[in-house]
């Protein structure tokens, strides 16, 4: 009878539990889940005439370089600079925290975040531009600049660019992270004679291994938002090597290519879903 | 647990609210209702949009019919609604070019001359009648031009009601903004029955007495704002510049507080071309481009009672001259007319209320382009004519107020395209084709030109046709790359490389335009079978084009270019660009030496000028522009209807009009027609058989010494043959896509200024290019 009535306990807590999340599910529903079946629908049929074609869209989009290039930039973007922003952030966070003036510095970082993302196009316009200040500067200095944008080293821009711009974002997860470790555990270290290095290989890293999941995948996420300045600096057609997956699917939109985006979002969806369960999957044998 | 249970309900509530809240979003209908032009505009006679899904239908709407006067007016200067009823007009017959007054006393439907001019206000070599107007008695006034000696006067006539004319004793002071130039009248327009108010040269107005000549009121304005035309309306002055509308009180001569509900709507709809008043100025009707307005004076209330885009109102060669506000439900408009059927284009048109009407037409055809095409404005105007159940809406992806990128402009036509809501009839000019055919976005249209064998140039009207017959794009219209030069830097028929061998023939021609025009005649060579581009053929044309160019003188932008009405720099990018890339545009540089040779697009064909600056050289000749392709031709207005179409009939129809004679006649300048009568028509100077005496003088804007003076008269046989026959060795489509015609053109300016070398500039064409093409 009792373990009658604790089955009905249960089953009325989940009903009202779903009853919860039911509008927020409802409008991932609609706005997420329904469109992405409908993209994996697409991906097997043609783009205006609707007919069957199988695998031929994921096969066309394979073979085309366009995409093979914006792959290669996303994936050497993201795996060079997601590395790079969260051991600057973390340093800088770490330095934040035992600092007296953390609190304004902190505000500092986060600037970047705050300007709007023309305003930087313009200001990188202006700087890197052939006739643009940096060139300017360096002939003062008697350096013969470049059409920065239009060589290589637009990558390398847009990288320090993306770097600047979330520097601060993780800055403030980190310092969240590091405001969460006890300070017991500290000081009872120190007691035991633990210096500062081995206070922080020893207890702050370990304890910050829940907030770097946090962090890599809200900088993974970020990272994507750099096409909005690439785009806005050197339009549909930039250098190749700032070509990103962004710039293809907005170009294929236009050409009205429905069919390989359908193909190469699916892909990319897979790709990015097997990483994301990848890290999930690291973190919690980790732990 | 009785809490526990309103909680329990309000949370519900709460999660359904927000559920229902996230949805509302999408449940809006979009597209707006499309009237309220002036914020509290009410559309008295338009009501919901054509193929609306509202469940009753708004009647109602003003139909429009040309009034057959039984005269061919050589123009019309002024038209009104008399005290007692008649209608009468002051114009002037064309056939005889006597000028007089016409009545009708049965409300436009049959018209009879009541005086002509009397001799002391006859054309003649002695003056000429410049402005004519009417007042509510039937009185008119004439500004007369008399010359005399080198100077002309302008003296002030009163005609009665029967055309006895009485010369008013006013004479315009001198202006003192133009010194010694004598001042003029500029406008004239009657002010109750008993005075004129005259404007000067300098936009001085001066209220005049018609008995005595003497002046009440002198009106000056800022000089902000352009020209300033005059109506009346009542006893108050209504002065309408480009951005506003002064009233002033002719009483005490002073400006009374602008109204803001006639301000706001003429800002949004434009220039007020005519005005007239039915109750003593209480309110005023006003034509401007987006139809007739009709306001109460000091309300809040602006109605529109025609909407311009249903009729020739809106049409880009539409220019009222007079409006007749006959009573609420008939309406007269003389207008300057390119659709009129008369022969000098001056027409008389009614609009008659019909109130059986629908107050939108059922079918709506969708006509969309990217950027404004006059010639398909004015052929939307006489189709609309012709089909008045049909609404045309045409929409212009890129205006000047919008600021819209080609990009985004292509993104949102096909995200209305995906939707169903896209364009039934698409002007391809800009777009890419070949993809839209490729991707099955366009219909095959090649049944609307069969049976049409020899009406038009063949291998121009069939430059979309792909491998298995099928034709979805049409050019309707087509643009001819040409040169003129003398003997010393061009030889008829040479070929690119021995005329970029020339070091300097293309010296001080602007860099840009240069790589624009010899794009079209090269860039067709560039392709490969394989769709990619060659990289050999782009480093030819960069090098070659530098060596005719020979060095870069930066001063040559700021010196060269003829001024004669062109667009300032930057007030109109499209503008701009088509003229610089226009044939005409160099010639005058020519001509006078500023540049060796004239290259560019030639859209229309005027013999008169292209003799005269032959004329002006050695030896001077044209032909057609050397490139690395041979016998190009540009297509313009190319046409093609969306497969994804609601009314594909409508559309077909639509497009057959376009390329009937009918439509292939409308001409303003976006290129020569396709069907080949009426080019010929058009390149044959017929307009001038009758005024050879007629002397073009055109000046070149830069030296006031610089000008080019020649006889309108028919095209010879043989030039016509010329024309013809370069017209009809066109056989390659430049090739038009854009993307690949910007990278060209930004990286072969770097080249021609001496900024890069040639391999560089083609190794960032190609990084560019490759990915676009690879897409």
């Amino acid at each position: 009878m009792r373990r009658k009535r604790n089955r009905q306990k249960k089953t009325h807590k989940s009903i009202r539990g779903f009853l919860w999340i039911l509008p927020s599910f409802l409008g991932v529903t609609v706005f997420y889940l329904l469109p992405y079946a409908d993209v994996v629908r697409r991906s097997f049929f043609g783009a205006v005439d609707n007919r069957f074609v199988g695998l031929d869209n994921y096969k066309m989009v394979i073979e085309n370089t366009a995409f093979r290039l914006a792959v290669k930039n996303t994936f050497l973007f993201t795996l060079l600079c997601i590395p790079i922003l969260i051991f600057l952030a973390l340093l800088c966070a770490v330095a934040l925290y035992k600092s007296k003036y953390g609190g304004i510095i902190k505000s500092a970082f986060l600037m970047p975040m705050a300007l709007p993302a023309v305003s930087v196009a313009l200001v990188w316009r202006i700087l890197f531009h052939s006739q643009g200040l940096l060139n300017h500067w360096l002939a003062v200095v008697g350096i013969v600049g470049s059409d920065w944008m239009n060589t290589g080293n637009a990558f390398w821009i847009l990288l320090v660019s993306y770097i600047w711009k979330n520097l601060g974002y993780d800055i403030v997860l980190w310092l969240a992270g590091l405001a969460g470790i006890s300070t017991n555990i500290y000081e009872a270290a120190r007691v035991d004679g633990a210096g500062e290095r081995q206070c922080f290989f020893y207890i702050t890293l370990p304890n910050l291994k829940p907030s770097l999941y946090t962090i890599t995948v809200l900088s993974f996420l970020n990272s994507f938002k750099v096409f909005r300045e690439a785009y806005l600096v050197a339009g549909d057609y930039p250098h190749e090597s700032i070509y990103m997956m962004q710039h293809l699917f907005n170009n294929w939109f236009r050409s009205f290519s429905f069919d390989k985006m359908a193909a190469a979002a699916v892909m990319e969806s897979v790709v990015l879903l097997a990483l994301i369960l990848l890290l999930q999957k690291a973190w919690d044998s980790a732990s | 647990m009785k809490h526990k249970n309103i909680k329990r309900i309000t949370g519900l509530l709460l999660a359904l609210a927000l559920a229902a809240a996230s949805f509302s979003g999408c449940s809006g209908k979009g597209g707006g209702n499309g009237a309220d032009s002036a914020g509290n505009t009410v559309d008295g006679a338009n009501g919901e949009s054509a193929g609306g899904d509202s469940g009753e239908r708004a009647m109602g709407r003003f139909l429009e019919e040309e009034v057959d006067t039984g005269v061919v007016f050589g123009n019309i200067y002024d038209m009104k609604r008399l005290e007692d009823g008649t209608i009468r007009l002051i114009g002037a017959d064309a056939d005889n070019g006597s000028k007089g007054a016409w009545d009708s006393k049965d409300g436009g439907a049959s018209w009879e001359q009541a005086y002509e001019f009397p001799k002391e206000i006859e054309d003649s070599g002695d003056g000429y009648s410049d402005y004519v107007v009417l007042s509510q008695d039937g009185q008119a006034a004439c500004a007369y031009n008399r010359i005399g000696g080198d100077a002309i006067t302008t003296e002030l006539y009163l005609l009665d009601k029967d055309g006895k004319a009485r010369k008013i004793p006013y004479e315009l002071p001198k202006s003192e903004e133009h010194g010694d130039v004598a001042n003029l009248m500029m406008g004239i327009c009657f002010l109750g029955n008993e005075q004129i108010l005259v404007q000067d040269i300098s936009d001085i107005v001066y209220q005049v007495n018609t008995a005595d000549g003497s002046v009440k009121h002198t009106y000056e304005f800022d000089g902000s704002g352009g020209t300033h035309q005059i109506y009346t309306a009542g006893s108050q002055m209504v002065v309408v510049t480009e951005a506003e509308v002064l009233l002033y009180n002719t009483e005490s001569g002073e400006q009374l507080p602008a109204e803001e509900t006639l301000q706001k709507c003429v800002t949004e709809s434009g220039f007020i071309h005519a005005v007239d008043t039915t109750d003593a100025g209480e309110s005023m009707y006003y034509l401007t481009s987006a139809g007739l307005y009709h306001y109460k004076f000091g309300g809040s209330l602006m109605e529109q009672m025609i909407d311009g885009e249903m009729n020739s109102l809106g049409a880009p060669a539409f220019y009222p001259i007079a409006l007749a506000v006959l009573d609420e439900q008939n309406i007269l408009v003389a207008a300057n007319d390119e659709n009129a059927s008369s022969a000098m284009g001056i027409s008389l048109l009614k609009f008659a209320y019909s109130a059986e009407t629908p107050a939108k037409p059922d079918k709506e055809l969708k006509v969309y382009s990217l950027y404004e095409n006059r010639d398909l404005g004015q052929a939307i105007s006489r189709f609309r004519k012709e089909h008045t159940d049909i609404y045309v809406n045409y929409q212009v992806a890129m205006s000047e107020e919008n600021g819209m990128t080609l990009s985004d402009a292509l993104k949102t036509l096909t995200t209305e395209i995906m939707a169903g809501k896209g364009p039934d009839v698409l002007v391809l000019d800009g777009m890419p084709v070949e993809t839209y055919v490729e991707k099955g976005i366009l219909k095959d249209i090649s049944a609307l030109l069969a049976g049409s064998e020899g009406n038009y140039f063949e291998d121009i009207i069939h430059a979309y046709q792909d491998k298995q017959g099928q034709i979805c794009a049409v050019p309707a219209r087509f643009k001819i790359p040409m040169i003129q030069a003398g003997s010393a830097w061009y030889t008829p028929g040479e070929n690119f490389d021995s005329f970029t061998g020339k070091k300097d023939a293309l010296a001080k021609l602007d860099a840009g335009a240069v790589i624009e025009k010899f794009w079209y005649t090269c860039g067709a060579a560039w392709r490969k079978d394989d769709g990619t581009l060659d990289e050999t053929k782009i480093t030819e044309f960069l090098t070659k084009l530098k060596n005719a160019y020979g060095e870069y003188d930066s001063s040559v932008e700021d010196n060269v270019h003829t001024s004669m009405g062109y667009a300032e720099e930057g007030a109109n990018p499209r503008l701009e660009q088509i003229q610089k890339t226009s044939f005409s545009y160099g010639q005058f540089d020519l001509a006078f030496g500023r540049a060796n040779v004239s290259i560019g697009l030639a859209g229309d064909f005027e013999y008169g000028m292209m003799n005269a600056v032959n004329e002006k050289l050695t030896d001077g000749d044209y032909g057609l522009m050397p490139g690395q392709a041979e016998h190009v031709f540009v297509p313009e207005m190319t046409l093609g209807i969306s497969s994804k179409s609601a009314e594909p009939e409508t559309a077909e129809e639509f497009v057959k009009f376009l390329l009937s004679p009918e439509g292939q006649k409308i001409n303003q300048s976006g290129g020569f027609p396709v069907e080949k009568e009426v080019f010929t028509s058009c390149v044959d100077g017929h307009k001038y058989t009758e005024q050879s005496s007629m002397v073009m003088s055109a000046g070149a804007g830069i030296s006031e010494d610089e000008s080019l003076s020649y006889e309108m008269e028919p095209t010879p046989q043989d030039a016509i043959d010329k024309i013809t026959n370069l017209a009809e060795s066109l056989t390659a489509p430049a090739f038009r896509d854009d993307v690949i015609k910007e990278t060209v053109a930004e990286q072969g300016m770097k080249v021609l200024k001496g900024e890069i070398q040639p391999q560089e500039a083609t190794n960032a064409i190609m990084q560019a290019v490759n990915i676009y093409l690879a897409e």
